[in-house]
């Protein structure tokens, strides 16, 4: 009966969808209507895709659809116009499981005759055949607070149990739109138990995970076998079973909820023993189960946020015994391995997206710029906001990058948008523009620029590191073509003697601390090696990392600086 | 079955001499009181060296002699050629006879309901004929210290000997108003507190029992200028430990805990022994300043830290006394007081050593709780505790052969016992008939 | 159709064995040692040679294979790993207390690789542990055999993968205050566990025969049977039935104990060991005769009611009559020192050094059945050792170094004090735990939290 609610409902609102669409204009006593659906953004340092370069471009959509980009582009008579000039333009961001406007269903009342070790499916929250659809409001003010950072396309999730229901793809857009970009498109499922009643726990949890999964199964060959044979017994196909086919018939992924190494494990042993399609979310401490997230080609969606630091700010250097200080640089430890984690992902060629859900928005792109300091390229972090989840959730053909033909959905900010002080001045959803306030930016001198680098990177660094091999150096060559870092860097052969050189990629300056990748060739296989380190006039000082060696010292003098500059 | 039987006999008679006389010992059902002369043992007196080929008087219910070639014709011989004599073990803090069965509250007699309860008297709850009791003392635990426990000022504790009908004939002398100083520690897996609250909780804990001291002061002040008090139990038992009457004994463990209860206890004039002082060993030297003494354990215990050493606990008592700390150990249990040994073996085998752990729960905890007149070593003059073994009762293969309290001589039997004569072989056995 | 049987099949028969990882192997040789076999006597002055995991050579003057790390044992005692048969060491959760059935729960989904308890386990010897469901239903659920190979990240690589099925039963206090006193249901007396069990096994009968017709029925022509639904928790104790699971049940009364005895003569289960059995004592001809033993506490009683009538002597007299006789530690602090709670069967029954040894040992391995590849100094068996420095059944025995598969994963020279592998990096004071005794036994673990949608922790954990 929930099943036919549920069609009638969406039946419903696809029609209404229809109708705004399609209904001719008419009068708008409150004034709000806007006047026109065409509008273009001109002469604006656009990023159509993660890894290309900004270039100056026009950008006209309408009706919530890119019609075109680049620098000749007709502008249309009805457009109204966003100048863009000062503007950098960015495709809009994925949230690849989120819970923004959704709104917690009631606790279904327990019947009378309820019996604690075997209660019913709606009370156990296990409740596959609910839609995320049904708790999800555009309107609210986390939707908002969401968009204003960027974000124009979530994976909502529904509330509840073990099997809350179904995700739905959702657009950020107009209030009264239907917003809806997919239904059913992820069957969501976490590890929590129900309070007071079986399965309590975790353990209890993947027991009746694996039957309800496999009832489901056999639910679906006892319908074939109804549907081919006479004499055969009508299916009593409950609720749970029709909502799990098409997670059994693998049309659907499981976006299972796993922060911790150990909930990946398991999520991922079911996936091998049960076979069905799974993306994992929500994950925070993943970094001892990154090669398996790799062998097993699971999608990730990490949690769109950085460790708490208050421990770390709460340390103290002084006054403090022993003990405190060994309990203290353990801490340390883990919180700086925490944070590298996002950039250990890309290392190890997994695409993952984020997963707003338990986020603050107020914090995103912070989020976001810490991971790069950390390591994660720029590229790699625009794609897990933006190509990476339209991949994993089946959308690209629509949504992830700046092209005709899809959505218009565009962040636009003040500066290019990993910067410190970049603002996000309007985002488009669905071809509706939102407008944000701009802050003015803190007067010049005061703070941020004396953190800058006041010389050049560019010229010859002499460096040297230090490693369990025995020290060991070599040069690192910086220019900057067109504003972008590049150069080259040598160090002693790891396959003979002598020196080798490797190209420079990655390399960014932020604030005082410049950091670079380069590949070295070693034993068969390619080593991405990071070196950050932050400069203090001609000398640098910072880490020399190598994956699954650790990070080592390294010092470096700028031994020729550039002529150019 | 015949053939288990055959060998089961074989090795039971292998071990006979031992068995028989420690375990199935039905000579006597119930103490009894006497003169004997325990002869031509090992006699480990703890603070007068070990003597070899001695013998022990017991009169009157004291020790009255101590060495060669002692003779009394009036009195039961037992020979002793190949044992060992120690003197009776002293447990520094346990819940025995407050308790039968921890799971029924009927028969838990150790919490009172309220924070401030130094009226609660220990003796008045020790069971004489608790099970636990005869368990106990047949592993040579003659002497522990029982105590409540639960809120700030839980009660007092009392010493008791096991062997008595009635708590008075029990009393060994000894009473301690016991504290459980404001802890800082999670009180475990299931304290969900956060460390915030968790430090607010014992300022704010600390705060309320200074103003309960201060309180206890004003009473006592009043009372001695010969003002007309109402009746105040709880002020009355506390303004003995002020008055310096009775001694405080403080249960603090974590480190901090240790350090600020050391600053508690300056500058009040007053008789103070520490208890449990898990983290004593973070703090050892601090302790040892401060020159109070410390019953510590249980010693077989998991380290109060994720990040602490395996052997944390072990070796704490060791590295208390290496600092200078007077240390007596204790189980802090009820019906296992008899592994009281054990833990002392796994105190000297993790840095203690063994002549100090043999201190520690004989002549130390006799000098700490002031009653080493009476207890603690193989004396004359002293208490007639002591146990016959067939050689160091910290090890499990030694066999405690007989047991002296107060001069009585003690069944080697209880339920244990008993119900190991009955059923070794059951009759009838598998078949009904 | 076929998919789904496969599916089925990998369920019923291999769980997680599927993704067993490599675990790692050593080879080392040491010298000099008294090795107590335990099964073949004690060799003074001997030398184990370990290749690869395997014991390979037991004897004197053995010389190292290149590459083969020499230690040097001159006075130091050389005895198998200890096995611990109860533990609830490296579990996430101990407890799923909702229902009197829970089999089909595995403890091996929830195995936790990091806990600090096994290296601390490793510290005293125990190479071996029995990760438990805990005691709250009267069935509880499938166990995991744990290898301790400290360091491990993924759970797979701590779980010993051929050590065969076990689960857990549970009689007596734990499942009639749970259910029927907590929950309303049955079982509130020894009766009604009694009628639980029964019941279980009656429907697991007809739920085989079920998926017998329907498998038999299937393939022909026209067929109009249709698939049973799968239940695993009914699966799991037509296992039972089928003697591929053993069996370990949580007792105390003497009275209870012989009442799994007869069920289990009625439904021909053979495979049964009990689990703390503090009244064993009294049956134990009954124990010897039908069961694989017991597994009891060196000297607990007394903390409830249905231990109040017990006696330390239990083991010894369960030994004497012939059962097999194992000591455990059900607790994460015993399970440090389990050669010292063996060797107090030799102060409460005088049990020679080979049959104390034997509890820690051989006899939980035969009751884990797991004996023909640990719990004695063999060719062929796998290398899990430890040294002592002085004979482990004296209470000042201290391990010096414990190896599992021939790996070191102890040592007491070398080994830093801070074994933690993983630190929370939020953490802003390490947290201290008193009292962690009262918290080490964990058999009732996450029972109170279950129960907090009630009416609070009227539920003590208990054993």
């Amino acid at each position: 009966m929930k099943k036919q609610f549920l069609k009638a409902g969406l039946l419903g609102l696809l029609v209404a969808g229809f109708l705004t669409q399609t209904t001719w204009a008419q009068s708008d006593p409150t004034g709000k209507r806007r006047v026109t659906s065409t509008y273009a953004i001109t002469n604006a340092t656009v990023f159509t895709s993660p890894g290309q370069a900004g270039t100056k471009a026009t950008v006209v959509f309408k009706d919530g659809v890119i019609s075109g980009i680049g620098s000749g582009v007709q502008i249309p008579k009805e457009a109204k116009i966003i100048t863009g000039d000062s503007l950098f333009v960015y495709p809009g961001f994925i949230d690849g499981a989120g819970n923004m406007g959704v709104t917690k269903p009631k606790d279904p009342e327990r019947p009378k005759d309820f019996v604690s070790s075997n209660p019913p499916d709606e009370i156990a929250g296990i409740t596959p055949w609910r839609s995320a659809t049904e708790q999800f409001s555009v309107s609210g003010s986390q939707v908002d607070d969401w968009r204003k950072t960027g974000f124009t396309i979530s994976q909502i999730i529904p509330d509840g149990g073990m099997i809350p229901g179904k995700a739905a793809i959702m657009v950020l857009g107009d209030g009264n739109s239907t917003n809806l970009i997919q239904t059913n498109s992820a069957l969501a499922a976490n590890f929590r138990g129900s309070r007071g009643m079986y399965p309590a726990t975790a353990a209890g949890v993947m027991a009746k995970f694996r039957d309800v999964y496999l009832n489901s199964s056999l639910a679906l060959e006892h319908e074939k076998l109804f549907a081919s044979t006479s004499g055969v017994k009508r299916p009593q196909i409950t609720p749970t079973q029709s909502g799990m086919a098409a997670v059994v018939q693998k049309q659907i992924p499981v976006l299972f909820t796993a922060s911790s190494d150990l909930e990946i494990r398991r999520a991922i042993a079911l996936q091998k023993e049960l076979g069905f399609k799974l993306v994992l979310s929500g994950l925070e401490n993943y970094e001892t189960v990154i090669d398996l997230l790799k062998a097993s080609g699971t999608p990730v969606l990490i949690k769109l946020q950085v460790t708490d630091d208050k421990a770390i700010k709460a340390q103290k250097a002084e006054g403090v015994t022993e003990d405190t200080k060994a309990q203290y640089a353990r801490v340390k430890e883990a919180y700086e391995t925490a944070l590298k984690q996002a950039a250990m992902l890309e290392k190890a060629g997994i695409p993952f997206a984020f997963s707003t859900v338990d986020a603050k928005p107020g914090d995103a792109l912070k989020t976001v710029q810490t991971l790069i300091k950390n390591g994660l390229s720029e590229k790699a972090a625009l794609a897990a906001l933006t190509t990476n989840p339209a991949s994993i959730m089946g959308i690209s053909r629509v949504a992830g990058t700046i092209e005709k033909g899809k959505m218009a959905n565009l962040v636009i900010s003040t500066d290019t948008i990993f910067k410190e002080d970049a603002q996000i001045k309007h985002v488009v959803a669905d071809g509706y523009v939102f407008d944000y306030e701009v802050k003015k930016k803190a007067a010049n001198g005061n703070g941020k620029t004396e953190g800058n680098l006041n010389g050049s990177v560019e010229g010859v660094w002499e460096y040297t590191s230090e490693t369990p091999a025995g020290s060991s150096g070599g040069q690192i060559v910086l220019k900057r073509d067109n504003g972008v870092l590049s150069g080259t860097i040598s160090y002693d052969d790891p396959a003979g003697s002598g020196k080798v050189t490797s190209p420079i990629k990655n390399a960014s300056v932020n604030g005082k601390t410049l950091s670079f990748d380069f590949d070295v060739a070693a034993g068969g296989m390619n080593l991405t090696v990071t070196i950050t380190g932050e400069i203090n006039g001609t000398s640098m000082e910072g880490s020399l990392s190598v994956p699954q060696m650790g990070s080592f010292p390294v010092k470096a003098t700028l031994s020729s600086p550039s002529l150019s500059n | 079955m015949k053939r288990i039987l055959k060998t089961f006999c074989a090795s039971l008679l292998a071990l006979l001499p031992v068995v028989a006389m420690a375990q199935i010992d039905g000579e006597f059902v119930k103490p009894r009181s006497g003169k004997f002369l325990l002869k031509n043992a090992t006699v480990v007196t703890v603070t007068k060296g070990t003597l070899t080929n001695a013998s022990v008087l017991l009169e009157n219910g004291k020790i009255s002699q101590v060495g060669p070639n002692i003779t009394a014709a009036d009195a039961e011989v037992i020979d002793c050629t190949g044992m060992f004599i120690y003197p009776g073990m002293i447990d520094g803090g346990t819940r025995l006879g407050l308790v039968e069965v921890s799971s029924v509250p009927e028969t838990v007699d150790y919490a009172e309901i309220g924070n401030v309860t130094p009226n609660m008297q220990a003796l008045t709850t020790v069971n004489p004929n608790s099970e636990a009791i005869g368990v106990t003392r047949v592993s040579g635990v003659t002497t522990v210290l029982t105590v409540p426990s639960g809120g700030l000022f839980p009660g007092t504790a009392a010493l008791i000997n096991l062997n008595g009908y009635t708590p008075d004939q029990m009393y060994g002398g000894f009473k301690a108003v016991a504290m459980t100083f404001p802890s800082s520690g999670r009180r475990g897996r299931f304290d969900r507190r956060s460390e915030e609250d968790i430090k607010k909780d014992a300022e704010k804990a600390l705060k309320e029992a200074n103003d309960i001291w201060e309180n206890a002061k004003s009473y006592l002040e009043l009372k001695k200028s010969g003002a007309e008090l109402s009746y105040y139990p709880e002020m009355e038992q506390l303004s003995k430990v002020i008055a310096g009457e009775l001694p405080l004994l403080i249960e603090v463990n974590a480190a901090s805990d240790i350090q600020n209860a050391i600053k508690w206890v300056q500058g009040k004039n007053i008789k103070v022994i520490f208890t449990g002082v898990a983290e004593g060993w973070r703090v050892a030297d601090e302790i040892a300043k401060s020159g109070i003494p410390v019953v510590t354990g249980p010693v077989q215990e998991l380290p109060t830290r994720q990040s602490d050493r395996y052997d944390a606990a072990y070796s704490n008592a060791g590295k208390m006394a290496k600092a200078g700390v007077k240390i007596a150990l204790r189980t802090d249990e009820e019906e296992n007081v008899r592994n009281l040994p054990f833990h002392a073996a796994f105190a000297a085998a993790y840095g203690l050593g063994k002549e100090e752990a043999l201190k520690a729960v004989t002549i130390n905890p006799a000098e700490i709780f002031g009653i080493a007149d009476q207890y603690g070593s193989v004396e004359a003059g002293k208490r007639a505790n002591l146990i016959v073994s067939t050689g160091d009762p910290f090890e499990t293969r030694s066999q405690i052969l007989h047991v002296f309290i107060d001069g009585y001589r003690i069944p080697m039997s209880n339920r244990h016992i008993r119900l190991y004569q009955e059923f070794l072989e059951r009759s009838p056995g598998l078949k009904s008939n | 159709m076929k998919k789904l049987h496969f599916i089925l099949a990998a369920f019923l028969g291999l769980g997680l064995n599927t993704v067993q990882a490599q675990a790692p192997k050593g080879s080392v040789l040491i010298k000099n040692a008294t090795v107590l076999t335990v099964t073949k006597g004690n060799l003074e002055n001997s030398d184990v040679l370990v290749q690869d995991g395997v014991i390979k050579q037991i004897g004197k003057n053995i010389t190292a294979p290149s590459g083969v790390q020499t230690i040097d044992a001159t006075g130091k005692y050389l005895m198998p790993g200890i096995i611990d048969a109860h533990s609830h060491v490296a579990l996430d959760v101990v407890n799923e207390a909702s229902s009197p059935i829970t089999s089909e729960v595995r403890m091996k989904d929830v195995v936790n690789p990091f806990e600090i308890g096994i290296y601390r386990a490793l510290a005293g010897g125990v190479t071996v542990s029995h990760a438990m469901h805990g005691s709250a239903n009267v069935v509880g659920g499938q166990n995991a055999t744990l290898k301790h190979r400290w360091g491990a990240k993924d759970p797979a690589d701590i779980i010993m993968h051929d050590a065969p099925r076990t689960i857990k039963f549970a009689l007596g206090e734990n499942p009639t205050r749970v259910h029927g006193r907590g929950n309303g249901i049955q079982p509130r007396t020894r009766m009604g566990v009694e009628a639980v069990l029964r019941n279980g096994f009656s429907e697991a009968m007809q739920y085989k025969k079920a998926w017998e017709t329907y498998n038999a029925a299937k393939a022909q022509k026209g067929n109009t049977i249709t698939p049973p639904s799968y239940n695993e928790r009914l699966q799991t104790l037509a296992d039972i039935l089928d003697g591929k699971i053993i069996i370990h049940c949580h007792s105390y009364r003497a009275d209870e104990i012989y009442m799994l005895i007869n069920v289990a003569k009625d439904f021909n289960i053979k495979k049964l060991v009990f689990q703390h059995t503090n009244e064993g004592f009294k049956v134990a001809p009954e124990i010897a005769e039908y069961t694989m033993g017991a597994s009891v506490f060196a000297d607990w009683w007394a903390y409830k009611m249905e231990v109040y009538y017990s006696t330390a002597y239990n083991a010894a007299i369960l030994q004497r009559n012939g059962a097999i006789t194992s000591i455990n530690s059900d607790s994460a602090e015993l399970i440090r020192h389990l050669y010292h709670e063996a060797a107090k069967t030799q102060r409460y029954g005088g049990l020679t050094d080979d049959e104390a040894l034997a509890m820690i040992t051989i006899n939980p391995a035969k009751q884990l059945g797991i004996d023909d590849k640990v719990g004695s100094i063999e060719v062929g068996k796998q290398a899990d050792l430890v040294i002592f420095d002085t004979h482990p059944l004296s209470s000042y025995a201290v391990p010096q170094m414990t190896f599992v598969d021939g790996v070191k994963y102890f040592d007491i020279k070398t080994d830093k004090d801070d074994q933690r592998l993983m630190v929370s990096a939020t953490e802003m004071v390490e947290p201290i735990f008193l009292r962690a005794n009262e918290e080490a036994h964990r058999c009732m673990q996450d029972v109170d939290a279950y129960f907090e949608a009630f009416q609070g922790a009227f539920l003590e954990e208990k054993h």
